[in-house]
């Protein structure tokens, strides 16, 4: 009877975990190494030098006095699983970001960086 | 004798029972598997955006300081003689619930209920400078720390 018991409950969860998953992982790449930074020096280093540095910015914004150039890049990972009748689904983004502060001489003033996305998980969402 | 025959089948009958419990719900969820669905889904863009610290004063804070607690901004935005950087989380949360009964190849008629509902709050901070760059106004809000449900029928 117990046998009975045994292969009932494992055709149970054959039936109702029948389903499949899936991961995926996506990468938005720009060629910027953040070792990179150490050779910018606010007041010293110039806008063609960040650009020689770190390739064309993603996006340039102009400011009223100077311009800022960001640079990004991302990491995203998903996670789906499909059983009988639930289904769950679990995305994370995550960034590299780099802004350069630049003024009206073309002469880096400020920068910040955020380098996020080696912490981009799989995972569900709960 | 007799009473322990009638014991045994009792104890057997009970178990069959149950045994076909048991195959009627894997039974059922079969059949459900093509009516009933339910997804879960979760996003989030962004890394966790921490409240300022204290140390941040309007008037008083730099650009540098604020680059250098919390990075790059999600955004830069250029004003009228000043300009923002905003950092922004993202989370949302939805789940759809569908309910059908497939009865198109017998009948012209498929009866079927979708509900889906969505959620989205924001981590977010906004730190408004002066062209000189010194923080002139900034303000945060932890919208992840907010109950989905409530906030979704709020």
């Amino acid at each position: 009877m117990r046998k009975t018991y045994f292969i009932t409950i494992i055709l149970l969860v054959i039936s109702c975990g029948s389903g499949c998953g899936v991961i995926v992982r996506g990468k938005n790449f720009r060629p910027f190494d953040e070792n990179t930074l150490t050779q910018v020096t606010p007041g010293k280093t110039t806008a063609s030098e960040v650009t020689e540095l770190f390739g064309p910015p993603s996006q340039m914004v102009k400011l009223s006095n100077g311009n800022a150039y960001v640079y990004e890049r991302s990491v995203d990972k998903a996670t789906g699983l499909w059983l009988v009748i639930i289904s769950f689904g679990n995305y994370d983004t995550q960034y590299d970001r780099i802004v350069f502060f630049i003024n009206e001489d073309d002469v880096v003033t400020h920068y910040g960086s955020t380098f996020k996305s080696g912490t981009a998980s799989y995972g569900m969402p709960f | 004798m007799a009473a322990l025959l009638n014991q045994g089948q009792h104890l057997m009958g009970c178990h069959s029972n149950k045994i076909i419990r048991i195959l009627m719900i894997m039974f059922i969820g079969q059949l459900m598997g093509g009516c009933v669905s339910l997804q879960i889904a979760k996003f989030n863009d962004g890394a966790d955006v921490p409240p300022p610290p204290d140390e941040f004063i309007a008037g008083k804070t730099s650009l540098q300081e604020v680059l250098s607690f919390y990075g790059a901004p999600t955004e830069i935005v250029p004003m009228k003689g000043l300009f923002a950087l905003h950092y922004r989380r993202t989370l949302y949360r939805g789940a759809n619930i569908s309910i059908g009964i497939p009865l198109g190849d017998v009948w012209k008629l498929s009866p079927n209920w979708d509900a889906r509902g969505n959620l989205s709050r924001y981590d977010t901070v906004v730190f408004v400078f002066t062209t000189e760059g010194l923080l002139n106004d900034w303000k945060y809000e932890k919208g992840t720390s907010r109950p989905l449900w409530n906030t979704f029928w709020k």
